[in-house]
């Protein structure tokens, strides 16, 4: 009985689990620290070659970021006037509220896979929080204590995420974990979408809990399923799980108000 | 004294496994310590005490990672009552003896709780990487065992684990 009703999903973990892990996060966060100063004690005997060349390329992408950065920038302000002429909803990360956390554990057997950060309920971490980083999707919040939280992979066979093809905007889809595979998979696509391997999936927005345009990851494999009317596509996720060491979790949303019309015009007219 | 590290001894392969263990996969199979230690104490210790360790063992796991809670406690306490069952068999002095054992009670463990994901609750899937992950996972534990088992017998023989006196 135990075991089914803890099953599924529930509201609030039991004091004795919020001890078990709240004894273990000092330790698990000691662990990263320790690594992290090891890390700069290995690096301080790198070869400074390597150290050079490693420079000079993080320079080189630095110029080409901000190149970049400055065309985006342009663009941006040209989709702002786009989007309040056409009375979109704007949706960006500024609306969100997040609090970054370091990753400070992992899933300690084969059979489910999640991570531990070390940030909970005093920092207004709560259950069912969507936690994203810099490349993308990353899960979402199955479990918090006082200090630390547990959070369930999209590779998790409970998690759900509305999804669009980034390419053609026009392919909608569900993305599904594979519970122990590494993967995840889409499904209903419709037969007549001209999704292809190697086209970005991005969140859709349609579920407010996940922000809008968030990387899940790229086509691999398209494939008909057996009723014939719809197609499935094989997913590998944007995120290196194994390499997470921070992530954001997005602990508050801010639903954008839209201008009035007349100002709108005014200011496209202007 | 024994009491306590037989405690301690879950709690610290919890830690390791989820900080150390789970960055140094061997194709995605993490090792399972939780298990090496109800084995090696099922083996030393008979089917009862076996079933008794690693059921609270199992629980202790199950509390950590809130999902499913009885899944492990159930599959290590049988785990641990067949392999305590084979004490009688073997002779524990053996270093590949206990070698041996812990590459079947990993199989075992993996096995039972497939059954029941599988049938009861329908969360894994039936495919190969489910197979050669308990495989991979089995081949890990052998080699972290080879350490771990010096340590443990002669611990149960003449140190922190003996029962001489300390009961």
């Amino acid at each position: 009985m135990l075991i089914n009703n803890t099953s599924s999903e529930r509201n609030n973990i039991s004091l004795l689990e919020r001890l078990i892990r709240d004894a273990y996060t000092p330790l698990q966060s000691g662990v990263v620290e320790f690594k992290d100063r090891f890390g700069s004690f290995n690096t301080y005997f790198s070869s400074k070659q390597l150290l050079r060349q490693e420079l000079d390329s993080l320079k080189e992408q630095n110029q080409e970021l901000l190149m970049e950065n400055q065309l985006l920038r342009e663009d941006k302000m040209e989709v702002r006037r786009l989007r309040s002429l056409l009375g979109f909803q704007e949706i960006s990360l500024q609306k969100y509220e997040m609090v970054a956390a370091r990753v400070i554990a992992r899933s300690p057997n084969n059979w489910y896979r999640n991570i531990v950060i070390d940030k909970g309920l005093d920092s207004g971490i709560e259950k069912d929080m969507t936690v994203i980083s810099p490349r993308g999707l990353v899960g979402r919040v199955a479990s918090v204590s006082r200090d630390s939280a547990h959070i369930d992979l999209i590779t998790h066979r409970e998690i759900a995420v509305g999804a669009i093809v980034q390419e053609n905007r026009e392919t909608q889809g569900i993305v599904e974990g594979l519970g122990n595979s590494n993967l995840l998979r889409m499904v209903n696509i419709p037969y007549y979408s001209t999704i292809k391997p190697g086209n970005n999936i991005i969140t859709s927005g349609l579920s407010e809990s996940y922000p809008k345009g968030i990387d899940i990851g790229i086509v691999k494999e398209v494939e008909l399923q057996p009723d014939g009317i719809l197609l499935s596509a094989l997913v590998e996720p944007a995120v290196s799980f194994d390499k997470l060491e921070e992530v954001l979790v997005v602990i508050n949303y801010y639903p954008e108000v839209l201008p009035p019309e007349d100002n709108d015009v005014e200011e496209i007219g202007g | 004294m024994r009491y306590f590290v037989l405690g301690l001894l879950p709690f610290m392969a919890i830690f390791l496994q989820s900080t150390f263990f789970s960055t140094y996969s061997i194709n995605d199979a993490l090792p399972d310590l939780v298990l090496i230690f109800v084995v090696f104490f099922a083996f030393l210790n008979g089917e009862r005490k076996g079933a008794i360790y690693g059921f609270l063992c199992g629980l202790f796991e199950d509390l950590y990672l809130g999902r499913f809670i009885g899944v492990s406690a159930l599959s290590k306490a049988v785990t641990g009552y067949i392999i305590g069952r084979m004490q009688v068999r073997f002779f524990n002095e053996n270093l590949l003896v206990g070698l041996m054992i812990v590459f079947i009670g990993t199989i075992l463990n993996s096995f039972i709780m497939f059954i029941m994901g599988w049938s009861v609750f329908s969360v894994f899937n039936l495919d190969t990487s489910i197979i050669s992950g308990a495989i991979y996972q089995s081949i890990y534990n052998v080699i972290l065992a080879v350490p771990v088992y010096i340590w443990y017998y002669n611990s149960t023989q003449k140190g922190v684990l003996s029962s001489t006196g300390e009961r």
